[in-house]
């Protein structure tokens, strides 16, 4: 079952790169100039090779793990203790379903305007961008849990506490855990898009631009490539370590496989 | 040069969604204390830069300890344009900026207090061109009549130079269209019909050249551009005010490195190497500016005077008042 649906997804990326190859090969005509996927795979290869490369990958994936923890950190107890107090999430309901859609990406050049650490201003607007689906899923997972079994423990005598402790949030992790892996991909857009328009001393987004300047598209891909890549594994390790805390929920709700 | 890459953002004026995050204006002055020994107000500074061949001197002052000599620790930072470096340069994420010259005259003409600090780069013939497909209709600049030209920034150097070339065969900018694209993408835009013909700059002639078969229609700096000045150094007014051995440490360090590059190519080429991606071969072929060593505000009021008579600017600059002057 697993390899079958192994072999369906590498058909469909070998297809996908082997049309791309094609179409820019013999497709495009000859007054444009694009790096065909083989081009832009070798270059992507030679990439871990360069200094320069590694150097901004560490920057970037530090500016996203220390956005992505503090946004969980923030945004976990916000939701526990909104999901908790029904009338102050009432209260509060307008304010993040306005602040939610904004795009965050627009709020790059006010954070550059503001934060004059470059770091600081990266790591705030990842923050900003990862908050929202995990609050989000919070109150979700806050509001999904068995009211039968807390008003089994309050009957027992248990308190507010112990039914948060021992029923609510064992109840919601799964949902925490899918909002951190939702903000995973997000912080990443936004880690590389904030080096992107705000430049800095290294990253994945500086390396695209510096590519850019030295009419390199081919090495502008292949950055772009490894941002993906990057995307890719964190999700899956992410994914893995849901169905490894979490198959009991799996089970209970019947999600396939 | 203002090279903008890719700025996909709008400014969105919603300080209270940043203040939600908890992470608002840090307070943090990055001012070290003066340091012994030197008498540096400040002895570490981040310098903004683009990956161009304009501000090789940075790096070649960094690579030759011309600024270690000063007492001086330079940590260069890639900027994506000198209209993105201000906010930068003002919040005081960096010390000093790249800019080029129209962008640093129009934020002066908005109120902005920023003080020019050294020269860069300067213009050469055939550093700037106007280049169309080879089988274009297009042979001088009097066929751009109602043609559409790709320039990488709009109302900036580029429609300036441009703007004068037209000016010398009786047309105005209203007799063409400019239409923005980054570098990178020009060439694929004209051959697809977007536009006819695009302004280039370097690396960017050679590779349209070379790959596309891309000719030049007319060089953009002539006549009245002629050896136009096309970017220098920036700080703002305050930080100048407030750090005067250092600027001066920057100064002389920046302008042995610009006397280095102007005596030796093979340093240019040898620098462009550590910060752009143009590979060696390129470097060696493309067309450069030149690299002055000192801030002339005769040579830089030109600019300012050609922005005033093309109206991108309403009321005149006298460029000695953004200049800093050495006392600080």
């Amino acid at each position: 079952m697993a390899a079958a649906r192994l072999l369906r997804g590498v058909a469909g990326v070998a297809g996908f790169l082997v049309a791309g190859e094609l179409v820019i090969r013999f497709g495009l005509s000859e007054d444009l100039v694009f790096p065909a996927p083989s081009a832009v795979l070798r270059e992507a290869v030679w990439l871990p090779s360069d200094a320069v490369f590694l150097r901004g990958t560490a920057a970037t994936l530090t500016n996203w793990a220390l956005g992505l923890l503090i946004a969980t950190a923030v945004a976990v107890p916000a939701g526990v203790l909104l999901g908790a107090l029904p009338p102050v999430e009432r209260a509060i309901r307008p304010v993040l379903e306005f602040m939610r859609p904004i795009p965050s990406v627009a709020i790059i050049p006010l954070a550059i305007l503001l934060i004059p650490v470059d770091e600081l201003m990266k790591v705030s607007v990842i923050v900003y961008a990862s908050l929202w689906p995990i609050l989000i899923n919070t109150l979700y997972g806050m509001h999904d849990v068995d009211p039968m079994a807390k008003d089994t423990l309050r009957a027992f005598g248990f308190g507010r506490s112990a039914v948060l402790a021992r029923v609510s949030l064992p109840s919601a992790a799964p949902f925490i855990a899918t909002g951190v892996r939702i903000a995973a991909g997000v912080a990443l857009v936004l880690a590389v898009s904030a080096e992107l328009v705000a430049g800095g001393t290294a990253g994945i987004g500086v390396y695209v631009t510096t590519a850019g300047s030295g009419n390199r598209t081919d090495l502008m891909l292949a950055a772009t490539f490894w941002a993906g890549v990057l995307g890719v594994a964190a999700n899956l390790a992410l994914l893995a370590g849901e169905r490894r805390l979490f198959h009991w929920h799996r089970v209970r709700t019947g999600a396939a496989g | 040069m203002t090279h903008r890459l890719s700025r996909h953002a709008l400014v969105l004026g919603l300080a209270a969604a940043l203040g939600l995050t908890g992470c608002g204006a840090g307070g943090e002055t990055s001012s070290s204390p003066a340091a012994g020994g030197t008498g540096l107000e400040k002895t570490t500074i981040r310098v903004g830069a683009l990956p161009v061949p304009d501000p090789v001197a940075l790096y070649i002052a960094q690579a030759k300890g011309f600024f270690e000599e000063e007492g001086l620790t330079v940590e260069p930072v890639t900027i994506t344009g000198g209209a993105a470096a201000l906010p930068q340069i003002e919040s005081g994420a960096l010390d000093v900026s790249q800019t080029n010259y129209v962008s640093t005259f129009l934020a002066v003409s908005q109120g902005k207090k920023i003080k020019l600090v050294a020269d860069m780069y300067q213009a050469a013939p055939n550093a700037f061109t106007i280049m169309v497909p080879k089988d274009s209709p297009i042979k001088t600049v009097a066929d751009l009549k109602g043609r559409t030209i790709l320039v990488n920034n709009l109302r900036n150097i580029a429609t300036l130079a441009v703007t004068s070339q037209l000016k010398a065969v009786g047309l105005t900018e209203n007799d063409v269209k400019f239409a923005e694209k980054p570098f990178p993408e020009m060439g694929n835009a004209i051959n697809s019909g977007q536009a006819d013909a695009g302004w280039f700059t370097e690396p960017f002639i050679t590779a349209n050249q070379k790959t596309l078969g891309f000719r030049t229609v007319a060089d953009t700096m002539t006549g009245p551009t002629a050896e136009l000045p096309i970017a220098g150094w920036m700080a703002t007014q305050e930080w100048a005010q407030k750090h005067p051995k250092t600027l001066a440490a920057f100064q002389r360090a920046i302008a042995r490195a610009q006397q280095l590059a102007s005596a030796d190519r093979k340093e240019i080429e040898a620098a462009l190497a550590t910060y752009t991606k143009i590979d060696a071969g390129t470097a060696a072929a493309i067309t450069l500016g030149t690299y002055p060593s000192t801030l002339d505000a005769a040579r830089l009021q030109k600019v300012a005077d050609l922005m005033l008579e093309y109206q991108y600017i309403s009321a005149p600059i006298d460029v000695k008042s953004v200049i800093a002057s050495a006392a600080g």
